[in-house]
This record gives structure tokens, C-alpha cells and sequence, in this order.
């Protein structure tokens, strides 16, 4: 970690939890856990790119990051000198003792984006811009394109009011553009020109990152393949980091320096984009580059093939969130009674006859059926083909009594994202070994 | 080629300093398509007439002193028929010219109806928005509370309202705004909780622009376009309404109101006078008519679903 | 579908299931006739994969759904052109039919019967309101009658009045006095029967789509189902009448990538089962070569490239087909040096004659703004490879 560069964005832990609200009182009944617990950095002009699929967290960053929503825990530093970077990983690894406590107090005053408000926070707007998805949602229909690229000029008083179109049309050119197009409705224009105009919007306040929420996905492909050349050119120009979110592999292979890879809210696996795609770890990843079509040969091999259904976001599992539709998953990855509930998807009627379930931790439980045949028969399920073969080597006792199946797993702590051969970080039981 | 040779056109021209004539243009063509539908251009050309006929009524007819609001009274030539000298449309029972009162009650509905629904839109509006915005307990609050309002028919409402204020003008219209404010409120609300959720609200703040700039900017401009229609229709069914007050006994008797002319030749028709209610009725009739026809032309051109994408 | 339709024009090659020709579908606009498909020809090989490959607005899905006749009208007109398909019915044996020649009456007996139809968007295509038994038992009751029957326990076990009332009542054309009497002994005896007959009817359909748990499935409403699911809902309601073309829109666009592997799979796993043929249409030219057997290019209403799947991504002859490969982001680009394709789709507005992809092709010669280049053949050798490119006209 000893480059020169600035870490612009420094992301430690953080968390994003939404409350799920019933009821008149809008009674808070649960939380949604969207991001948790998730830590990278993005270095001066590079790209990181966030891959997952639809849920799993990567947009939600995206909008922490650019500050539209609040975070549950964690912290997001902005623009790190490597001194300070050092310092805070320092302050995190031996909390007690603190060797430079002005550092870190300067730190949180400053560079915390969670923390800071007011005029700083007004800065940090003016650091990091956004690029939506969906251009057609993204610029308001009734505004101008001379408006819609002016208005941050406006906003951030950067120029005096003779000087507006002249610095927009300069934007407008560095993206394409010309001045033709500066009065013209947005509905005027194609779904690549439109992206454009939103980059265009993006630069005007100079800023150091920018957030690509899936820029291209809504673009066919040789236009696609015309934004991302402007974003790349844009980058060397400029020297910009992009924290770059998509769900199309091959668009991040082309364009990340580095990758993190998420799912269910955590970084499954983070490293080199060369590296990830050489030799990934963690079975989600390859899982992902399996199933894309534009990189492996066969999309229909076993491999791309995930089964078994995806856990509730609102009760994340323990141990490793990917084991229920993991191809190799084994005993230790940290099964739990809720399992067993989740793979009775073919039994639906032995989940009907549960009365009750008393659960004093994730790995430990009471069933109570209707009938002992029931709890039997349940017993007898978890013996077949319907449970996977390493998770019912994983439960250590079941035992039925009367009405009531009790279940017992080995207890697992949650999986760590830990340093793999070629230097990525995976969070995987496989890895650890 | 034809394409080549309109991208070489905007090209020449100097674009700088024309944002004006790009949105003039825009307003235009929506106006062009507003005019596509014949029955809209008729209800324009019934509106434009009545608003004639409203600002000219002192030209039209003589202004009775020293209220011109009040009808005058010619008790010689009371109950005469239509087509009498001096009296075109007939009098009233009690001597009131019809004709006169047919166009100063074009007045009297262009005030009602503009104050009415100027102060219904404010009222909806700010409501609406705040409950959009706010959200949340507040939202849950303002939107009982229009419940209540929405569960009460319209016209019982104001009728209820009207009669606890005590007969006069002034009443009318507090009443109509107290029940006609509801609507704006719950399309307010409902188009600024979609609104708010579009791309370009967050790049806004993400811009740095303060919530109120973003309201005005953002929110505002785009969530008005269905208030408008309301407003347009309602300028329609206030009439409708007041006149249906008007006629009931609930305005200053006397008064050149349509709804008052119909109540006061209500009694003669029996006795086949029938014009001194047929004209001011039919008036009434009229007026509603045309801004619901305006009012719908408006909707099917300023649609949501039809201005967003080609 | 009378067999006079069974004259000359309607012959088809044998091994072909459906053939378009010279197709040509015009919407009208303020601007002008917006030629949306304009002239297109392509033959389905029975029991194939076809893919139908092209970019937002090149006339892919309005080709597909005029062969269900779905194209809406006003705005959209058929201004020329046919489509023969080759109906194997299994009562009349099988025929060959002008879709387009075909009246409502007799398009909407093909519907979901002959040809079905899978869409991009399974969330907007299924009915919001209804249960899933309901909808995929739709197709059951409008084209299986006789299945319906059998699996009930009732054919050849009813006569007459009765026979008729319950033929109705399956078709759902029953009135409501009918449908009352169904609610009343004796008839609710049989209205038992053939709603549990119906019921296994559509758990089977849906079994084979491997959804867990048909049965509980089938009693929940789509908004309860995920991407996936509700995608297999769709294919099973799709074949349950196994049909001889299935026509697939887009229908793995809006899933995930490893739920779009499963679906995939199971597209390609019931076409070898069923011997179904397969129109499969979409943006991404290189999940078509994973899974067709051949491919046509379509750009701006017109296909510009046919031939086999590898053959179209190996070796490909149209410039914009050799674009749109090269533009897709690989390894062996440099970061930045993409191969867009520079520029803009034309305007499809009263075209003028000459290449559509002229103002955009970095090959263009002099000629190839005046003249129409056909779709020919490459080469003597391999005539199934058609390019319509003036460069590779002799």
C-alpha cells in the first residue's frame, strides 16, 4: 500500500439496513440488510468495478457513495493521502493505542463523507457526480440540454453567468457533442446521446470520481462499445477514478483495474481484474463468468447452473451467504436450521404442519409439528436427496420427540474475505484452507 | 439525405441566445396538437366567447348603477317575452333583464371560478407537496384528513358549508374552496411521490442543489401537468356548482349570478315564461361544457405517459 | 384452414417449418410511413433454433409478432410479403398455411396452439389478477378440449346436451346460467372432474418447466413468483400445447445472468424434447451463438447476414455484423480502443433506396448509396451463408 497516489475513496465497513415498515404506525418489523459490512478502495484514476447480480447490494453502494443515502454503520473516507491511509488502517488494527491521533481526528473531521456536513459535504458534492442507468429517467424532460449541463455550474457559482454557455458548450464537446445541441429537449436525442449528456452534466464540476450506476446497460452494443471509449478517454484526460457498477462481466473486464465481486450485500470476492478472471476463487465468481455468454464457451454447463433458492436479504444467513445454491459446497460452510425450511420447497406440506418453531440461535432448534408422523416424516427428508449431501453432513444431531424435531448445527462463525493465492480476497471456505 | 440536409440547417444557424425560441417552439407544437382536436377547438371557441362576452359586458350592456352586479330593475316591463324593444331576451318576474344578466353573469362566474380554483390549486398544491415530500406521519395525517373531505359528495359538502356561513357571495366561494382544494392535494401528492423518485432528482441533489431549488425545478415543473387539467375542468364544474348554490337560495338575491336567474324564473315557467330561466341555464350549461371540453383536449396532449418518450 | 388453402403458393419445402418472405411492415407516423420491416426474407428449418439478431428498433420484434398476427393496426400495416408455416396439426394432418392470410377467428385457433410466444418481460405478460393454474390452464381449456376430457375420466362418456354443456363449460363459453348449473348436481359432479383433470393438466406443464412444487405454485398470483419463475411460468403456458414453433422475444433480457443460464437450458432441453422449432430473437449476438443453429442479422428493417451460428461469429461478411462483433468488450482490445460503430441508426421515414448502414460503414463504395443490395449467397460452395453487400457482389 505504499504508492504515492491518494486514495480517493476509502470505503470501511459499511453498512446500509432498511427498515421494512407495516401497518398504519409504519412499525418498523424487520431490516432489509442490502449492504453488509462492506470495505475496498478506489485509487487516484482508477476503476473499481462492483459486480453482482439484480439485489445484491452493488446500486445501493453507489448511492451511499454519492451521498443520496445515509449509512446504518460504517464510514466512506474521500481522498486519502497515502500518509492518512496508513494511519487510519494503523488506528483500525490496534484501536488502543493511538500513534497519531491528530492524524485520525483530521481524518474524521474531514475526509469522512458520513461524518463531515455543511460546506465540506457541499465540496464533497462537487468531487463526486453520478451517471444513471436509465437517461431517459435521469434528465428531466422539461429542461434544456443547456440547462441540465449548466445547472452544477449554476449551483456551484464555479463562473459568472456570461461565461455559462461558453463552459458548456466546452463540455458538450468533450463528450461528443457541440453547440448545436445545446438547445434541444433530451427527448430529442438517442439513448447513446443521452448517456452523453449525463457525463457531460457529471464533469462540469470537475470532478475527482464519478459513479457509474450501469451506464451502458440500456445501450445496444455499438454504442456501448462508443460510451465506454469516451469514459475511458475521459479518464486519461482527466485522471478521474470511476467506481464502476454493472452486471455485464465483459464490460467490466474491459474497463476495471480492480474488481469486487457481491452478493447478498457482501464482497464475495475483491482483487485484479486479470487476476479474478484468470483464476477466480469463489464459486459465485465463477459461477458468473460460466454463465456469461460473451466469455465462456459453454453457458450451459453445470457450473453456470445455480440451484436452490437465494436467501431473504431481510434474514441474512451465518456463515457463507452463497452455500445454498453453492455447486461445491461442503459441511463447514455454515448450515443452519433455516436450511432445512428453505430446501422444503418440495415438501410444502410438511412446512404447513409446523405449529411452531423455537429458535434460541441460528444452528439450534425446536420444531413443533401438528402430528408426530409429521416430524417423522421430516426426519426422513432430511435424510433424502432433497438436502444437499454436505449439509446434512453438517447436522449434528436431529432427534424426534413426540411432535418436535430437534435440529443441531455445528456452530459456524461467518466466513472472512481472506487473501487468496494470487493476491485476491475471497470469501470462501475453500480459500481458507 | 433529407436527414443530412436538417442537421446541416441547425448547424448554420447561431444557436446562442435561443433557448426562448426553442421552448416558444415547444409550447407551440403543443398547442398545434391541443388544436388537432376539433371538439377541443370547439370548446376554445365557446370559452373564448363567454371570456368576450365577460370582459366586454360593459360595453355590451350599460352597467347599472351603482352596482353593476346587481340586476336592474324595469318593474314596468316585468315578465315581457323575448324580443321585446329594449329587453332581447325577455325580463323577469320582477323586471330583471335577462339578457343583462345572461352577460354579467358571465362575470360573475369568470370571478367565481377564477378565484375559486386559483385559490383551490395554492391551497392543493402546497398540501399535496408537503405531504409528498414530508411523507412519512405527516403524509398519513394531511391524507386522512382528505379522506374525510373525499367521503362527503361534493355538492352536499359546499351545500352544508354555504348554509352554516349564511347566504352571500362570499360564502360560495369559501365554500367551494374548502371542498375543492382535496383533489389538487391528492394529484399533487401523488404525482410529486413519483416525481420524486425519478434519476433526475437525485442527480440534482447529488449536484448540491438545495431542497427547495429542487422542489421548484424538478419536482414542480414536472408534477403540474395533471393540476392543470383539473384546474381546466374544474373551472367548468365550479360554475356548475356555485350556480347549483346560487339556484338554491344560498347567494345574495338579486344579483347577476346565473344560478340566481334560473331560481328566480323557475316560477314562471308554469306559466310558460319559460326564457327567464332557459337562457341563464343554458349559459351554465355552456360554460361547463366547454372547459370539460378543453379540459380533456389538454389531458390527452399533456398526458404523463405520452410526454416523457417520443 | 380449410385444406383449399393447400394450393400451389402454399408449397414448402420439406424440411422448412415456416419460411418469410419479402416481408414488410409500414407504421404510420406524423413524420411518415416509418418502414419498420421492409423486405425481409428467411426460412425456419424444422426443428432448428433460429436466431433473429439486431440492435433497439431493426424490426426484430415486429417480424416476430406478425407472425401472430400482434401487431397492432392502425398504427401498423402489412404493406407486403408472406409467411408460410407449416401447420402439423395432428386432426388434418399437417398443412401448409399463409399466416397472414389467416382471419382472426382462425389466427387465434393457431395461437398458443401451433405457435407460441414467450416475451421479454414475464412480469407485464402475465395477468396480475389471475392465479397461475388460471392462466396456464387458459391454453388447456381454448385448444385441449379432448385432454381436458380424458384426464376428467369423461370421454366417450358423455352424449348430447350434456356433452355439449361441458364442452362449453371447459372452453369457458359457458353463460352464466350454464356455469350456475355447473355449480348444482348432477353437473357438479363433472365440474369436479374437470377441474381436477385441468389442475393436473397444468401441474404437469408446469413440472416440466422444473418448477418446485407445481401444485403450490400453481394456486399463487405472479407477483409472488420471481423473474425466473414467472419466466417458466410463461414457457410452460408456452408449450403445454406443444406447439410447432415457439417464438421467444427477448425472454431471458431482464433475468440475471445464472437464472438466464437455468432458463436457457431448459428452452434448449424442451426443443430437443418436444422436436419444437425455435424463433429466438435478441439484442445479444453472442448468447444467440451459444444456443441457435443459425442466425439472420437484421439492421434498420432488413437482414443484412444469414448463415450458421459459428460461421456468422467467425466469419463474418456484412460490415455491421463484423462491427457488432468486434465492438463487443473483449481482452484483446486495448482499454479505450472499442470498435464502435461510429454514428447513428437512419430513420427508417420513407427510406431511399441504397444501403441502410451506408452512412455508417467504413467500407462503403460509390454505388452503395444508389443501389439495394440483395441478400445472395456467398459463395457457390456455401449457399446457405447470405450477405446483402454490394462488396461481395461479382
Amino acid at each position: 500500500m505504499s504508492n504515492s497516489k491518494n486514495t480517493i475513496l476509502s470505503l470501511r465497513n459499511v453498512k446500509k439496513h432498511f427498515p421494512i415498515k407495516e401497518g398504519v404506525f409504519q412499525n418498523v418489523v424487520g431490516q432489509v440488510h442490502a449492504v453488509d459490512g462492506v470495505s475496498f478502495d478506489i485509487g487516484a484514476g482508477e476503476t473499481v468495478g462492483l459486480v453482482g447480480e439484480s439485489g445484491c447490494g452493488k446500486t445501493t453502494i453507489g448511492r451511499c457513495v454519492s451521498g443520496l443515502e445515509p449509512l446504518t454503520d460504517g464510514d466512506i473516507f474521500f481522498d486519502l493521502t497515502p500518509e492518512k491511509l496508513v494511519a487510519l488502517e494503523d488506528f483500525e488494527k490496534h484501536q488502543s493505542e493511538i500513534k497519531n491521533k491528530y492524524l485520525i481526528d483530521e481524518i474524521q473531521s474531514t475526509s469522512n463523507i458520513s461524518k463531515i456536513e455543511g460546506d465540506d459535504f457541499y465540496n464533497y458534492r462537487r468531487n463526486c457526480q453520478m451517471v444513471f442507468q436509465d437517461s431517459f429517467s435521469s434528465l428531466s424532460p422539461r429542461q434544456l440540454v443547456s440547462d441540465i449541463v449548466s445547472r452544477p455550474l449554476k449551483i456551484h457559482k464555479v463562473c459568472a453567468d456570461n461565461e455559462l454557455i461558453p463552459r458548456t458548450i466546452e463540455l458538450l464537446e468533450q463528450v461528443g457533442l457541440g453547440k448545436q445541441h445545446l438547445y434541444r429537449f433530451p427527448h430529442q436525442f438517442s439513448g447513446g446521446q443521452r448517456q452523453r449528456i449525463s457525463i457531460a452534466r457529471a464533469l462540469a464540476l470537475d470532478p475527482k470520481l464519478i459513479v457509474l450506476d450501469e451506464p451502458t446497460s440500456a445501450l445496444d452494443v455499438s454504442v456501448q462499445a462508443q460510451i465506454l471509449n469516451l469514459l475511458h478517454d475521459l479518464q486519461k484526460q482527466r485522471g478521474l477514478s470511476y467506481l464502476f457498477i454493472t452486471h455485464n462481466l465483459s464490460v467490466i473486464r474491459h474497463m476495471a483495474d480492480k474488481i469486487v465481486v457481491m452478493y447478498l450485500g457482501k464482497v464475495v470476492e475483491a482483487g485484479k481484474t486479470e487476476d479474478i478472471f484468470a483464476n477466480p476463487q469463489h464459486p459465485y465468481t465463477k459461477a458468473l463468468l460460466a454463465a456469461s455468454p460473451d466469455l465462456s464457451e459453454d453457458v450451459m454447463s453445470d457450473m453456470a447452473a445455480l440451484d436452490g433458492p437465494i436467501p431473504d436479504p431481510a434474514r441474512p444467513p451465518q456463515g457463507c451467504s452463497f452455500r445454498t445454491r453453492c455447486p461445491v459446497s461442503r459441511t463447514e460452510c455454515g448450515w443452519e436450521v433455516d436450511d432445512i425450511i428453505r430446501r422444503l420447497e418440495h415438501h410444502e406440506t410438511l412446512i404447513d404442519s409446523i405449529k411452531s418453531v423455537h429458535q434460541p440461535d441460528a444452528f439450534n432448534a425446536k420444531l413443533t409439528f401438528e402430528t408426530s408422523l409429521s416430524a417423522i416424516e421430516l426426519k426422513d427428508v432430511v435424510g433424502t436427496k432433497d438436502i444437499p449431501k454436505q449439509m446434512r453432513k453438517a447436522i449434528k444431531k436431529i432427534e424426534v420427540k413426540g411432535n418436535d424435531v430437534n435440529i443441531s448445527f455445528d456452530p459456524v462463525q461467518t466466513v472472512p474475505l481472506v487473501q487468496s493465492e494470487n493476491g485476491s480476497l475471497s470469501r470462501c471456505v475453500l480459500a481458507n484452507k | 439525405m433529407k436527414k443530412n440536409a436538417q442537421n446541416a440547417g441547425i448547424d448554420e444557424v447561431n444557436f446562442y441566445d435561443s433557448a426562448f425560441n426553442v421552448r416558444l417552439k415547444r409550447n407551440l407544437e403543443i398547442l398545434s396538437n391541443v388544436l388537432a382536436n376539433p371538439t377541443t377547438v370547439l370548446g376554445l371557441i365557446i370559452v373564448i366567447l363567454m371570456l368576450a362576452m365577460a370582459i366586454f359586458a360593459p360595453v355590451i350592456t350599460e352597467p347599472n348603477t351603482p352596482d353593476p352586479y346587481q340586476m336592474p330593475r324595469d318593474w314596468k316591463a316585468a315578465r315581457s317575452a323575448p324580443l321585446t324593444p329594449g329587453h332581447i331576451l325577455g325580463t323577469t318576474n320582477r323586471g330583471g333583464d335577462v339578457f343583462y344578466g345572461v352577460v354579467w353573469g358571465a362575470r360573475t362566474s369568470l370571478k367565481l371560478s377564477i378565484l375559486v380554483v386559483s385559490l383551490t390549486v395554492v391551497l392543493g398544491v402546497i398540501i399535496g407537496s408537503v405531504a409528498g415530500i414530508v411523507g412519512g406521519k405527516v403524509d398519513e395525517i394531511l391524507m386522512r384528513i382528505v379522506d374525510v373531505f373525499l367521503s362527503i359528495p361534493e355538492l352536499i359538502f359546499a351545500l352544508a358549508i354555504a348554509a352554516i356561513l349564511g347566504p352571500s357571495f362570499t360564502n360560495i366561494i369559501l365554500a367551494l374552496v374548502i371542498v375543492f382544494w382535496v383533489k389538487y392535494a391528492r394529484i399533487m401528492r401523488a404525482q410529486v411521490i413519483r416525481i420524486k423518485q425519478r434519476e433526475y432528482v437525485d442527480a440534482a441533489k447529488i449536484m448540491g442543489a438545495s431542497k427547495l431549488q429542487i422542489y421548484l425545478k424538478d419536482i414542480l415543473p414536472n408534477s403540474f401537468s395533471p393540476v392543470m387539467v383539473q384546474a381546466t375542468l374544474d373551472m367548468g364544474n365550479i360554475v356548475l356548482v356555485g350556480a347549483t348554490l346560487s339556484f338554491i337560495g344560498l347567494s345574495e338575491a338579486g344579483i347577476a349570478e346565473w344560478g340566481v336567474l334560473v331560481s328566480e324564473g323557475q316560477a314562471g315557467i308554469s306559466a310558460g315564461r319559460w326564457w327567464a330561466s332557459t337562457f341563464p341555464g343554458l349559459m351554465v350549461f355552456l360554460w361547463a361544457l366547454a372547459f370539460n371540453l378543453v379540459g380533456d383536449g389538454l389531458r390527452d396532449v399533456l398526458d404523463p405517459r405520452t410526454e416523457t418518450k417520443r | 384452414m380449410s385444406p383449399d388453402n393447400l394450393d400451389i403458393q402454399n408449397s414448402l419445402d420439406k424440411d422448412l417449418i415456416a419460411s418469410v418472405t419479402d416481408l414488410k411492415v409500414y407504421f404510420e407516423s406524423k413524420q411518415g410511413m416509418v418502414h419498420s420491416v421492409d423486405g425481409v426474407s428467411f426460412d425456419i428449418v424444422d426443428g432448428e433454433m433460429m436466431g433473429l439478431v439486431g440492435e433497439t428498433g431493426c424490426g426484430k420484434s415486429v417480424t416476430a409478432r406478425t407472425f401472430m398476427q400482434l401487431v397492432q393496426s392502425p398504427p401498423g400495416m402489412l404493406a407486403g410479403g408472406n409467411i408460410k408455416f407449416r401447420s402439423k396439426n395432428i386432426k388434418n394432418g399437417s398443412q401448409v398455411i399463409d399466416l397472414l392470410d389467416l382471419s382472426e377467428n382462425q389466427i387465434r385457433e393457431l395461437r398458443g396452439e401451433r405457435i407460441a410466444m414467450i416475451f421479454q418481460d414475464p412480469g407485464k405478460a402475465l395477468n396480475p389478477g389471475l392465479t397461475i393454474r388460471t392462466q396456464v390452464a387458459e391454453v388447456f381449456q381454448e385448444h385441449r378440449e379432448n385432454d381436458v376430457l380424458e384426464e376428467a375420466g369423461l370421454k366417450n362418456k358423455l352424449t348430447g346436451v350434456t356433452e355439449y354443456f361441458v364442452k362449453k363449460y371447459i372452453k369457458q363459453e359457458a353463460g352464466f346460467l350454464v356455469t350456475t348449473l355447473f355449480k348444482i348436481p348432477p353437473l357438479s359432479t363433472y365440474k369436479k372432474k374437470i377441474d381436477s383433470g385441468i389442475n393436473r393438466l397444468v401441474a404437469e406443464a408446469l413440472e416440466e418447466t422444473q418448477i418446485p412444487n407445481p401444485t403450490k405454485v400453481m394456486e399463487r398470483y405472479p407477483h409472488e413468483l420471481s423473474g425466473g419463475m414467472k419466466q417458466r411460468v410463461m414457457i410452460a403456458q408456452a408449450i403445454a400445447c406443444n406447439p410447432d414453433l415457439l417464438i421467444a422475444d427477448e425472454p431471458t433480457t431482464a433475468l440475471d445472468v445464472t437464472v438466464q443460464a437455468r432458463v436457457l437450458d431448459l428452452i434448449k432441453e424442451l426443443q430437443k424434447r418436444h422436436k419444437t422449432s425455435v424463433l429466438y430473437i435478441s439484442h445479444d449476438l453472442s448468447l444467440v451463438r451459444r444456443i441457435c443453429d443459425r442466425i439472420a442479422v437484421m439492421y434498420a428493417g432488413q437482414i443484412v447476414e444469414t448463415g450458421d451460428a459459428e460461421t456468422i461469429f467467425n466469419q463474418p461478411k456484412h460490415p455491421y455484423t463484423q462491427g457488432l462483433i468486434n465492438a463487443l468488450p473483449s481482452m484483446s482490445h486495448e482499454r479505450g480502443k472499442l470498435e464502435a460503430i461510429e454514428g447513428i441508426v437512419p430513420e427508417l421515414i420513407e427510406p431511399e433506396p441504397g444501403c441502410r448502414f451506408v452512412s455508417r460503414c467504413m467500407r462503403r463504395k460509390a454505388n452503395c448509396e444508389e443501389i439495394d443490395p440483395k441478400l445472395k449467397p456467398i459463395s457457390e460452395v456455401n449457399k446457405s451463408h447470405k450477405v446483402a453487400c454490394l462488396l461481395y457482389e461479382a
